[in-house]
């Protein structure tokens, strides 16, 4: 058990290293540096302490699609409850973001891990395995962002009706 | 003769059907309680089962998905039936409607007809009294409670 | 084949049967529907479904500006609206950079507190309406009307508020509401006496609810079950306590906290907390500070900084969490409502099982469920 977000920042700095490449998207450079982010922190660093005062959280993780369930026990394992799920469509730069939210019980603690898919192909691993509470977040994120969690039991629509084949947060949708 | 017996029975006892839906629900149960209560005219019995409600009070926002439902409780009530459209959203939509909407149904008179239409988002619970007297004077043919005139 | 043989015959084989509450059904408290698969009067399978009442709060995030999203915010879950105004509002504001007067801050506890308050009378009402108890349905609404006629000469609206602004308050409290809300306090203390000796300690309803329904901490941590849920299980969280927002850091109040996890200790949970909330209420009428009730200067159409940002309060019903992503614009890129009734519901699949249906029931009403809070 960590006692302190720094030691919780370096653990997720030997998961998610930092000579992996990362791809460097504009609107990510604006996330972790533009107002509230460690603007000295060079932007190709993917575990980030962020200013809590003015984004509402400590830890920004930005992962690969393959390390979310990584991420997802090493939080799982220190205690933090799982918040929410959902997604981003960028759709001017051909990706979706899916962002995973944390929350500690017992502290103020606060952790972000965010995954880039690519639009064409938005395919990322389940994490409901490791909180059962993600089971329920990742089917509304498919069902209104047509992302496919990867070994997910039962993906089928929750509030659209069940016959749904449509993805209406999507940035192109048109009802 | 007998019509107007009748109608006058029907309009001081009118049931409703338990058919809350959304915020507008909470002002039917606020109507229904001590401060504003609908007792006083004979339809504080809400009933859960349609088979044996008068009124359908459609109080909230009709959705694609729940379409059939609503459809379904109103086929199952038996005549006479009456239905009130309670709120903005079960009149036209509501504040939900926005060009290119997927999942609001604009109005619950697109599923069958209403008989009384309640403004407001919610309405005050005055307003639902004001909209069952209205119900009762379509019935009976004249109204029987006094207007409230605004000073 | 006599008919003796058939009976005396040891093999029977369980059959199931699904039975479907909802989507309109008295106990359901909003449009439910739950196909549960039933051995007699157990459980072996509750599958909630959800969406009959889904009304597109997020994709009209991305249709509307900042300022006309406000009014949405009063009806996901309209009888805590207020704290979710304070929620979006706030994010904006920390998106913007937008500094809040102090009296202002002290009008929003104030008002979320008294709206917590008319919130959990509802619940009270309709909970034991549930159980059967058609009385305390009466005597909270009454309660309740006199919070609702504070609010609404403040505010204008009797339920989904739309009070919060940018910057402030749109409008500021008067002498009439302070010594409304002073009076309203100390008549209902007594009154929360007469609940507890009156329903609380009624023999019919400790039956009822001690030992059923048991959910433990660390499902409530797996499924990120928060509010009294959480505190019922023994675990003292509450986001005014763990990630302090607005003012409360200037208040002297007690989080309602029960190990048991069963019904009984979620209901008293509520009960206590408001007490607790008059506590915060009278504290904050104390210290209302002068000054002005809104930032002067925001100007008519927003545009916040380039980047993500969230807010977190502590809904009647648990967590809200509203993150919002903005590109600069003046209607917002994505806005996302972490709801406190969406994880507190997706525990009840597994929380119910093997359980008898008015059991269930019970744990349904525990929960505290808004179900256009689920369905946004």
């Amino acid at each position: 058990m960590i006692s302190s977000l720094q030691e919780l920042a370096d653990q997720f700095s030997k998961l998610i290293p930092q000579d992996a490449p990362l791809p460097e998207t504009p609107a990510a450079a604006g996330a972790s540096c533009a107002h509230g982010g460690v603007a000295s922190q060079a932007s190709t660093n993917p575990v980030q302490m962020v200013d809590y005062a003015i984004k509402g959280w400590h830890l920004d993780v930005r992962a690969r699609p393959d390390q979310v369930v990584a991420a997802a026990a090493l939080l799982d394992e220190n205690g933090f409850a799982t918040d929410a799920v959902t997604g981003v469509d960028w759709i001017a730069e051909g990706e979706m973001e899916v962002v995973y939210d944390y929350f500690h019980p017992a502290n103020s603690w606060r952790v972000v891990v965010r995954a880039r898919v690519p639009r064409s192909k938005p395919e990322i691993p389940t994490i409901s395995q490791v909180y059962p509470g993600a089971n329920w977040h990742e089917r509304e994120t498919h069902e209104f962002f047509g992302i496919v969690f990867l070994g997910h039991p039962n993906l089928t629509p929750l509030l659209l009706p069940e016959d749904a084949d449509y993805h209406p947060l999507r940035k192109d949708f048109k009802a | 003769m007998l019509d107007d017996v009748l109608s006058l029975a029907r309009a001081n006892s009118l049931w409703p059907l338990t058919f809350g839906l959304a915020c507008c629900a909470i002002e039917m149960m606020a109507a229904g309680a001590s401060r504003f209560d609908i007792s006083r005219f004979g339809a504080e019995v809400f009933r859960p089962s349609p088979r044996q409600a008068d009124v359908m009070i459609v109080a909230g926002t009709i959705n694609k998905k729940m379409a059939p439902a609503v459809k379904t409780l109103y086929d199952q009530m038996l005549e006479p039936k009456w239905v009130i459209a309670m709120g903005n959203c079960a009149i036209s939509g509501g504040p939900f409607v926005y060009p290119g909407q997927y999942a609001v149904i604009e109005g619950v008179d697109k599923l069958f007809p209403v008989d009384v239409f309640i403004p407001g988002c919610p309405p005050r619970p005055e307003a639902l009294i004001e909209g069952i007297l209205k119900l009762e004077e379509k019935l009976t043919g004249k109204r029987r409670w006094p207007e409230v005139i605004p000073q | 084949m006599s008919a003796l043989s058939l009976l005396s015959s040891g093999e029977r084989e369980h059959e199931t049967f699904i039975l479907n509450v909802g989507p309109q059904h008295p106990a359901t408290h909003g449009v439910l529907r739950l196909k549960l698969t039933m051995d007699g009067e157990y459980i072996t399978r509750a599958e909630p479904v959800c969406g009959y009442i889904h009304r597109m709060h997020e994709k009209m995030g991305e249709n509307r500006t900042w300022a006309q999203f406000l009014p949405n915010t009063g009806r996901i879950d309209y009888l805590a609206a207020m704290a979710y105004g304070h929620a979006y509002v706030a994010a904006v504001e920390r998106a913007a950079g937008i500094v809040v007067p102090a009296r202002a801050e002290y009008i929003r506890v104030i008002t979320s507190e008294l709206n917590r308050i008319s919130s959990h009378l509802v619940w009270f009402g309709a909970f034991l309406l549930d159980l059967g108890g058609f009385t305390p349905l009466l005597y909270a609404f009454d309660d309740r009307e006199k919070i609702l006629d504070l609010l609404e000469a403040l505010t204008g609206s009797r339920l989904t508020y739309c009070y919060y602004r940018f910057g402030g308050v749109c409008n500021d409290v008067d002498d009439d509401f302070i010594r409304g809300t002073r009076e309203f306090v100390a008549g209902m203390r007594p009154r929360m006496k007469m609940y507890r000796e009156l329903v609380t300690d009624n023999i019919i309803l400790r039956k009822r609810l001690i030992g059923i329904g048991h959910i433990s901490a660390e499902m409530c941590r797996k499924y990120g079950a928060t509010g009294p849920v959480i505190r019922g299980s023994g675990v003292a969280y509450d986001v005014r306590k763990n990630e302090p927002y607005s003012v409360y850091r200037d208040f002297d109040f007690d989080v309602p906290v029960f190990p048991e996890g069963d019904c009984m200790a979620r209901y008293l949970v509520r009960m206590e907390e408001m007490v607790q909330s008059l506590r915060i209420v009278e504290q904050a009428l104390d210290k209302l500070p002068g000054g002005p009730a809104l930032t002067a200067g925001v100007p008519r159409v927003l545009k916040p900084a380039v980047g993500d940002y969230c807010f977190a309060v502590e809904a009647a019903r648990g967590r809200f969490l509203v993150r919002i992503v903005s590109d600069g614009k003046e209607i917002p890129y994505r806005v996302r409502l972490r709801t406190p009734s969406f994880s507190n519901l997706s525990l009840f699949e597994e929380a119910s099982q093997g359980m008898m249906l008015p059991d269930a029931l019970a744990l349904l009403g525990s929960l505290d469920l808004v179900i256009p809070d689920i369905d946004r």
